[in-house]
This record gives C-alpha cells, structure tokens and sequence, in this order.
C-alpha cells in the first residue's frame, strides 16, 4: 500500500487554507481541510479487473499501470477473502425437525448466522493507516469502489454515494460503455472532479 | 344533405372515405347523391378535382380550416376542406338535396325520396338550405375539429405511419358520430 | 385461450387512465350497430379505446429522466448494429426520430386548439386557432419555441440564420445542453459522432410535414461551459426557397 506518498505539508498548504473557514486557529481549519481531501478512487469489475483509477491530489506517487492491475487484482482476492472469513456463530435452537431430515447438508448451514443476522457477509469495508483510509464499497452487481480519502475525513459515505450515483448516471446510461469494461466516459470524469472540486 | 368526406394523406393517397347523409331535422342519415348509386366516383372526382384550389388556398390562409374552397355547379357539390399541421387533407363534399322541381331528369331512386328530401330542407333550416351559409361552415369546422382530435389519436399510434390507410371501425365510429352531432 | 389473456393485457394499459370520455362518446361505442363488430377486431374488456383517452391527459405528467436515458442508450445501440461508420449511425439515430416529428406537429396543434390559451404563443400573433407556419421564420419559432418546450420543458438556447451569402438557406437551432445527451460520452475515436441527430431528425419531421422539406443534421460545439452544446443545421430545399421568395412577394406572413 504505498501509493500514498503524501507530504505533510500538503495538507497545510497555504492555498487551502483559509478557502472555507473563518476560524483561524489552526487546529480547526486543519480538520476543516481533511474532511474534503480525496486522494484517490480505484473501480473494480466483479471478475477483479481494474476499470477506472483517477487520483484527486497531486504529489500523490505514481504506480504503472501494470502495479495498479495487481493492486486490483490482489485487493479482489483480499475481499473475497475476507468475506469468507467472517466469523459465524452457532445457533442457539437448532431447529430439530429441520436437522432430523437426513440426506440434506441444511443443518450444518443452518446452524449457524452472521454476527449481524440479516446482514450478508460483506468483506473488507475499511483499511486505515495513519497517512490514509481505504474505503470500500460493492454493489449489488459486485463492482467495487475503493477511495482513498484522508483518515481524518468524515463523511465518506457521502462521497461513496455520490460517486455511486455518478457512476450510476455516467456510466451505465452511456450507450457506448461496455459492462465490464474499462471505464472512458469523459462525462462520468467531468462530473467526478467538478463535484468534487466544488466541495474541496 | 349528402355528404362525402374523404381524408387524403400528404401525397395524395386516399387513406379513410365514408358516405353519410344529414341527421339534422329529421333526416335518417344516409346519403342519397344526385348520381345513381353506380356512378359514385363522381364524388372521388369532384373532390379530388377541387385539390389545386387547396393546394393554392394552402400557402396563402395559415389556418387549418380553409371554408368552403371549391364548387362544381352541376352536381351542385359543395367542397369543404381542412388541412393537418402534418400535411393530410380532410375534405368535405356536401350536396344539398335535389330541389322537387328539378325532379324530373333524376333516376327513380331519388325521385322515390322527393317529398322526403324537401321536408328535410324545410325543417333543417340553417345547415341544409344554404352549403355556403355562416352556420354550414360553422357546423362544418366543429365536425372537422372533432374528426382531428381522432385523427391525431391515430396517428399517435406507434402501429401507424404516415400515409396509411386508416381501417379502425372505431375510428369510423367517430366520424359517423360527428356527422351526426353536427351535420 | 386468447381472450383473457388479452384483456388482462389491455387492462393493464388502461386502468392507468381515468375515465374521462364524454357519455356520449361512450355509448357510441358501447352500441353494436355499425362496423364496430367487425370480426377481428378486439375491444378492451372496459369497451374503452385510444379514441375514447383524452390526448391532454398526459399534457403535464412527467418523465423519468432516468427511464428515458435507459431507453435512448438502447436506441443508440440498437442503431449502432451492422453500421459501416458515423454517418450511417448518425443516419439511423435521424430516421428513428423522424416519424416522431410527424407526430409531434399534430399533438402540438390539437393541444393549442383544445386548451385556446397561448400553448403555441410564438412571436407570430396567434390569436386561438392556431396557424399552420407558411414562411420559414413561422416554422423555426415553431420549433425553436412550442416544440422545445412540448419535449424539454423549456425553449431552445438560439435560432440563428446562416451569414454566408452562399447559403441562405441554412439556419442554426442551438441547445446548450441536449437532453439525450446528458448521460452520454462518445469514445474518442467516434468524435464526429453526436447523437442528437435523433432530435435532428424529429425536426426535419416537424419541417417535412408542414411542407418545408429539409435535411437537418447535429453538431458539436462545445464551449467551456457547455461542454455538450449541440448546434441543429437545418437546410431547406430549393422549392422551399423559391416558394419563399414568392410568399414574400405576396406579403403572406
């Protein structure tokens, strides 16, 4: 995980400051400027294919194109991972009529349930480091969304929506994308920075 | 009365064509030209006939009502036309019926209705006498306004194109109902 | 079999609708004389046809915009199938929208008779009955105003005539940010393409059917603020040219 080079100073750069808040302590503006910053933003197809990779910041390293395939690829095999692991609990009442019938392997599934009952197991939700968090979100059709966002920032679910929703509107209704494919919607990459410029 | 109304595509195709006769003071409906009933083309013909008149009336009058545009005095046919944004023409020929005197040439069929027909004349007093009168054309441009709300109906169809022949007996429901109401 | 199945199917499309013919329309069609019993013909089970639905029912409903964006990606690439290059899919998007303009024309003189109020108001003065456009300027209002709104709710961003001498008859309708394009980005190598000439072809329809034949084709423009600007090329025929030029002279306006 060493995409993010990321210099201190740039987060107290002199030309972010003072755009948004009145406070001026710098305390309060600090946490006022880690709030909007967005590194990064990773798009996975469900087979685990890097479609879209954008970064937000400069001064962010690079990594070729082949190192962003594995990161992707590597990340895929992480989650699903992670999924299968989730700790499942015994069931207190074992449903008796239901594991008295023989043949079937439902007792052995059904004896067990997610810490969460209801909730299915998800995988990896979050990464944190000190320099930053990796947010990951996956649709209902398995594409992830992985953002890199400063680990003092809050409303990251915002952000995920609102680039799910971007990604709903630019990419799926464009008639010239292909599923699965890489994502080259300049509409989609318009849309992304100019929202996310307006609220950095 | 008599009346012919025929709908013409904008490439002069006849798509709808329906014969009726007046309802207005008595009247049964049904059509008693001056010609025997084989020699119902005339109608075709003096209808179509009137179409350069349209055509002429088309670029001067931006009105989709043009009035009374043509007559074709032997036959006493009197033409109404109305024109779609969309280019079709509805046209509208209407005979008054023949005068008791005039009898005498007319095949048996029409001299059968005589008496019948100068009731209808007396009695209908606004529309029938006079094809040319301000209540005719009136009563004419409410019938076409409501044969254009069908139309555009139609046309609305996504199993209907342009220049098509219009076959919905519904539709022919409609048209034989506003000639009723109106004419 | 058949029958049921195909009520059921028309009862679907017509509890949608409330039931707001006039009586009198109703029972001429409920009544079995006349052809309405011709065999074949299949009634809804509630004896209620097109021609017995307002046409101002939907005047003011509204669209998904989504739905329509859904719809418009599948056109393009149902149009995009077995082409040999841009012209010929810009070609196909142009035919798919023409019959729509025919259409169109229609349902915007019958809404501007029904309703009397000022639905057609162009610059012309348009008393109730609407006037059919018989010169150029008449029809491009027509499109630029009552047209845009009847499909975007709102009028188009300019209507401008060709300076060139050389090409009287060509004039430019402007939209800042086509709606069928809004969710659209056409790959770099297809950069000619822009897929408004759907909309090109619903106005040659609206043009060809007031009698003014004409080729309108799509154009991009994009300025810095408006990244998808469109401009609509319209180029009248000679005819229409000359019998401009002969209204003209009879003042016909």
């Amino acid at each position: 995980m060493s995409i993010l080079n990321l210099p201190l100073e740039f987060t107290g750069a002199p030309h972010n400051c003072g755009r948004h808040s009145p406070q001026n302590t710098f305390s309060s503006s600090h946490a006022q400027l880690s709030i909007m910053t967005v590194f990064s933003l990773i798009i996975i197809n469900k087979a685990g294919g890097l479609i879209y990779q954008r970064e937000f910041q400069p001064g962010l390293r690079k990594l070729s194109t082949n190192d962003y395939l594995v990161l992707a690829g590597t990340f895929h095999g992480v989650h699903a991972i992670t999924r299968t692991i989730t700790p499942r609990l015994p069931l207190q009442n074992t449903a008796s009529p239901v594991v008295a019938s023989p043949g079937t392997n439902a007792p052995t599934t059904s004896g067990y349930s997610y810490p969460n009952p209801g909730v299915p197991a998800s995988g990896l939700e979050y990464l944190e480091t000190e320099k930053f968090r990796l947010t990951c979100f996956q649709t209902l059709t398995g594409t992830k969304f992985l953002l890199f966002t400063d680990p003092m920032t809050g409303s990251v679910e915002t952000v995920m929506n609102k680039i799910y929703e971007l990604y709903a509107d630019y990419v799926m209704k464009n008639p010239f994308y292909q599923l699965e494919m890489p994502v080259r919607c300049e509409a989609f990459d318009r849309h992304l920075a100019a929202w996310l410029r307006g609220r950095t | 009365m008599s009346y012919y109304f025929t709908i013409l595509s904008p490439t002069d195709t006849p798509i709808f064509n329906i014969a009726f006769g007046t309802s207005k003071g008595g009247g049964d409906g049904i059509a008693r030209f001056r010609f025997p009933d084989t020699a119902q083309y005339m109608n075709q013909f003096i209808i179509h006939s009137s179409l350069d008149i349209v055509e002429e009336a088309q670029w001067t009058n931006g009105g989709m009502y043009l009035k009374h545009v043509d007559t074709y005095p032997p036959a006493a046919a009197y033409i109404s036309a109305f024109l779609t944004p969309s280019g079709a023409r509805f046209l509208l020929l209407h005979q008054p019926p023949q005068l008791p005197n005039s009898n005498t040439g007319s095949l048996g069929s029409s001299s059968l209705l005589g008496p019948g027909g100068s009731t209808t004349r007396a009695s209908s007093s606004s529309i029938a006498a006079n094809p040319t009168s301000p209540q005719t054309e009136e009563a004419v441009r409410q019938f076409m306004n409501e044969i254009y709300e069908s139309f555009v109906k139609t046309a609305m169809s996504p199993f209907y194109k342009q220049g098509m022949e219009i076959r919905s007996p519904v539709f022919r429901t409609k048209v034989t109902a506003a000639g009723k109401k109106w004419l | 079999m058949a029958a049921p199945r195909h009520s059921a199917m028309l009862s679907i499309s017509n509890n949608v609708g409330t039931p707001q013919s006039t009586s009198s329309d109703k029972t001429q069609i409920a009544q079995p004389q006349s052809p309405a019993q011709t065999p074949g013909l299949r009634v809804p089970s509630n004896r209620k046809t097109i021609y017995d639905r307002h046409l101002n029912r939907s005047r003011n409903a509204e669209l998904s915009r989504a739905s329509f964006a859904y719809l418009f990606a599948e056109m393009v690439t149902y149009a995009q199938r077995r082409v040999t290059g841009i012209q010929d899919l810009e070609k196909r998007l142009n035919e798919q929208g023409y019959p729509l303009g025919l259409r169109l024309l229609d349902l915007l003189f019958y809404r501007a008779t029904s309703t009397s109020s000022s639905a057609l108001s162009s610059s012309s003065t348009s008393s109730s009955p609407p006037n059919r456009p018989l010169r150029i300027l008449a029809l491009l209002h027509l499109i630029h105003g009552p047209l845009w709104r009847l499909l975007f709710q709102r009028s188009a961003d300019a209507l401008e005539h060709s300076v060139s001498p050389d090409t009287p008859n060509e004039y430019m309708i402007t939209d800042n940010d086509p709606l069928v394009n809004t969710y659209i980005s056409v790959p770099r190598e297809m950069s000619m393409l822009n897929c408004a000439a759907y909309i090109a072809g619903v106005i040659e329809g609206v043009c060809d059917g007031c009698g003014f034949e004409a080729k309108v084709s799509a154009h991009n423009q994009p300025t810095e603020m408006w990244p998808s600007r469109t401009v609509f090329l319209v180029r009248f025929g000679d005819t229409v040219m000359e019998r401009e030029k002969v209204l003209e002279r009879q003042g016909v306006k």
